[in-house]
């Protein structure tokens, strides 16, 4: 698709807006509190009001919050009455945005919003995580998100494709990001490599510099169609694609080492080719070695300068996290063709990619 | 001084497992591994469905392993109260001998330096197998399962699974000063300053989705009018408590339009409530009064603070000014 701001179509679609709260260990407010002051803040940007929005979608998930339908409180964020269109999905913002981005697409809707919110403060992910497993064949045995994590990190420095040192310089270089972003969460932490690699091991192949931080926290971006972007901003920042492509659950009938559904939805979405700066949903540092490698990003492309889910993981936020750094890179940045991704369930099994592209 | 409530979720699944897994697990209570065939390959743990091309894979078993090869490993040295073995272990992908595909399973090798990528291994049996995933133990280091001797085959259609997760909620500051006010026995309410609304432990109004604080905090009435009920017989669920058909009842509090849904209406039988009938709370005792039902994850509520509403016994309100209401 062509950069040239003449030719992008009526029913070209942008984000406007995005907003989102520091990612910290606990947030005071509740859940629906915390989407009120990202929804706020993204819709201030632009001088927009809630009854300006056409439709709007809430990624979140009970089991984080510890409550059945927690998602109906969580509404009122966005004034429900008089009724308006929404909906939810029990998956990262970045699925809100895909489902508000194909709502869109039946043309009536010329502004809609998507948020992310969650509070693991309130458990323990060693216990959440578990209901994301098959419960045959995995989750009675109790395998937690860091012991997967590690089998695949093993795999992937065993097979030759990374090395300990290559993860702990994406720690060090992920907490030296962080350290310019006051939303991140790990920004005074180590970032001396050989000190990282002299920590001990929290599940062998992995240590803490490998994992992420639990936190809280909340996304939202605003999308608007062609002729409304172009009002709202000097700059929007257009979705040339988005897809998602999912494999199979259980990690062990995977290549752990390859994530072929994330190359196959950045190749639906429109292809990495060009592409300046790249967010990855990595929450584990072995991953973003997986996902650079399966999407084939170049060395001169920056990857995850917001420090990235390492440093800030608010779980069900954290994706559509990195879709509003990548779309800021356009809109504040002055970036041409950036690229971010989200993934869901163990292990990578999920993958949404979305390319952005400003004018020149 | 933050007010934190901790509660533990408990999901009691029961599962049916249907033709695939069925016959893995029946097979596991005989200390068999099967696998499935799809085209050259075996695929372990069985599944319906070819997990790379997704094609139905027809009923096709074939008996792998016991043993099997580490393909890879991680070292848990704390166990938490999820982990299969309560000392310190390994989870491994394992591929068994006959298999193209790893197992995911615990390995109890009793030290870290005991593990290594290409280890053989073999599988510890449970003493008394149920047909579950856990039939073994873990694996273990070697050519040689441990456990008992084999029994014969049991028939496992089912299993059971029980997920616990424990939460604890730290209150926010709206719902910490209402917490506060229903210990002393006020019922607080915040009033929006653009829809006039009153809302119970929120920090925001529902309706215009503005940020409410303390200064919008005032004392509401603890007596108004039945506004709907519905009688509940019961059927009996983990968790259901009740036995006798009981009442579930919304009072709207006198002079506003706050309602609070799923009352109690004590003193009377559940056939005498009406619409319209006029209710006072009935509070706990002072020592008796928690915030336990208070969370984070969704709006205030008396549960907890208020047992029930007894009746005035004063004349009803005219019950048509509820009718067209939903609560």
């Amino acid at each position: 698709m062509s950069n040239e701001s003449n030719d992008r179509a009526d029913t070209a679609i942008a984000i406007v807006s995005t907003a989102y709260l520091p990612a910290v260990r606990r947030n005071d407010v509740t859940e629906t509190e915390m989407l009120i002051a990202v929804v706020d803040e993204a819709l201030g940007k632009v001088g927009l009001k809630r009854s300006d929005i056409g439709f709007s979608c809430q990624g979140s998930c009970d089991y984080v919050s510890g409550g059945t339908f927690s998602f109906v409180p969580n509404l009122d964020a966005m004034g429900a009455w008089p009724p308006i269109h929404e909906s939810h999905v029990e998956m990262d913002g970045a699925w809100a945005m895909y489902e508000a981005w194909v709502r869109m697409q039946h043309g009536d809707v010329e502004i809609a919003v998507a948020l992310g919110s969650g509070k693991s403060s309130t458990g323990d992910p060693a216990e959440i995580y578990l209901n994301e497993l098959d419960p045959y064949y995995l989750a009675p045995l109790g395998p937690d998100p860091v012991s997967l994590a590690a089998l695949q990190a093993r795999q992937l420095i065993e097979s030759g494709k990374s090395t300990e040192r290559e993860l702990a310089e994406i720690a060090a270089r992920s907490r030296r990001d962080a350290a310019n972003n006051p939303k991140q969460q790990v920004r005074s932490a180590e970032t001396d490599v050989d000190k990282l690699l002299a920590e001990p091991y929290l599940r062998n192949p992995l240590r803490k510099s490998d994992l992420p931080p639990i936190s809280d926290g909340a996304s939202c971006v605003v999308m608007a169609t062609a002729r409304k972007a172009r009002e709202l901003v000097s700059r929007p920042a257009w979705i040339a694609g988005i897809d998602h492509r999912s494999e199979v659950h259980n990690p062990a009938l995977r290549d752990l080492t390859d994530s072929p559904s994330t190359r196959l939805a950045a190749e639906k979405a429109g292809g990495v080719e060009g592409v300046e700066v790249a967010e990855l949903m990595a929450p584990f540092t072995a991953q973003e070695v997986v996902l650079r490698q399966a999407l084939g990003l170049g060395d001169d492309v920056v990857v995850n300068p917001s420090g990235g889910a390492l440093t800030g993981n608010p779980l069900m936020a954290t994706g559509l996290v990195r879709i509003a750094e990548a779309a800021e890179q356009i809109l504040s940045g002055g970036r041409n063709r950036t690229l971010a991704h989200a993934t869901s369930g163990p292990l990578l099994q999920q993958n949404l990619v979305c390319i952005l592209e400003g004018d020149n | 001084m933050s007010t934190q409530t901790s509660s533990t979720i408990q999901f009691p699944y029961k599962r049916t497992l249907g033709p695939v897994i069925s016959r893995f697990f029946s097979e596991l209570t005989a200390q068999r591994i099967v696998g499935i065939r799809s085209g050259e390959r075996v695929i372990v743990p069985p599944m319906e469905y070819d997990p790379e091309t997704g094609n139905a894979l027809e009923p096709d078993f074939v008996e792998v392993g016991p043993a099997g090869t580490v393909v890879s490993w991680t070292w848990v040295a704390e166990p938490g109260k999820h982990h299969p073995l309560d000392r310190p272990f390994a989870y491994a992908l394992i591929k068994l001998d006959g298999a193209d595909t790893n197992l995911l399973h615990a390995l109890d090798a009793g030290s870290e330096d005991a593990v290594s990528t290409g280890m053989r291994v073999a599988p510890r049996w449970r003493d008394e197998p149920v047909g579950r995933i856990d039939d073994i133990v873990a694996f273990v280091p070697g050519e040689t399962p441990e456990g008992p001797a084999a029994g014969e085959a049991q028939d496992v259609q089912t299993m059971d699974y029980f997920s616990t997760i424990t939460y604890t909620d730290v209150l926010s500051p709206t719902l910490e000063r209402y917490a506060a006010s229903m210990r002393a026995g006020v019922i607080t309410g915040q009033r929006c300053p653009q829809c006039n609304r009153v809302f119970l432990g929120r920090g925001y109004c529902s309706v215009d989705a503005i940020t409410l604080g303390e200064e919008h905090e005032e004392t509401l009435p603890d007596y108004g009018v039945v506004s709907n009920y519905t009688i509940v017989t019961p059927t009996p669920y983990p968790g259901q408590k009740e036995t006798e058909p009981f009442a579930r009842a919304s009072v709207v509090l006198h002079g506003d339009e706050m309602v609070i849904a799923q009352q109690q209406i004590i003193g009377i039988p559940v056939s005498e409530i009406r619409v319209g009938m006029r209710v006072k709370a009935q509070w706990f005792a002072d020592d008796a009064r928690n915030a336990a039902e208070i969370t984070s994850k969704g709006w205030g509520t008396v549960a907890g603070f208020i047992e029930g509403w007894l009746p005035t016994g004063e004349p009803d309100e005219p019950a048509e000014q509820y009718m067209n209401r939903v609560f």
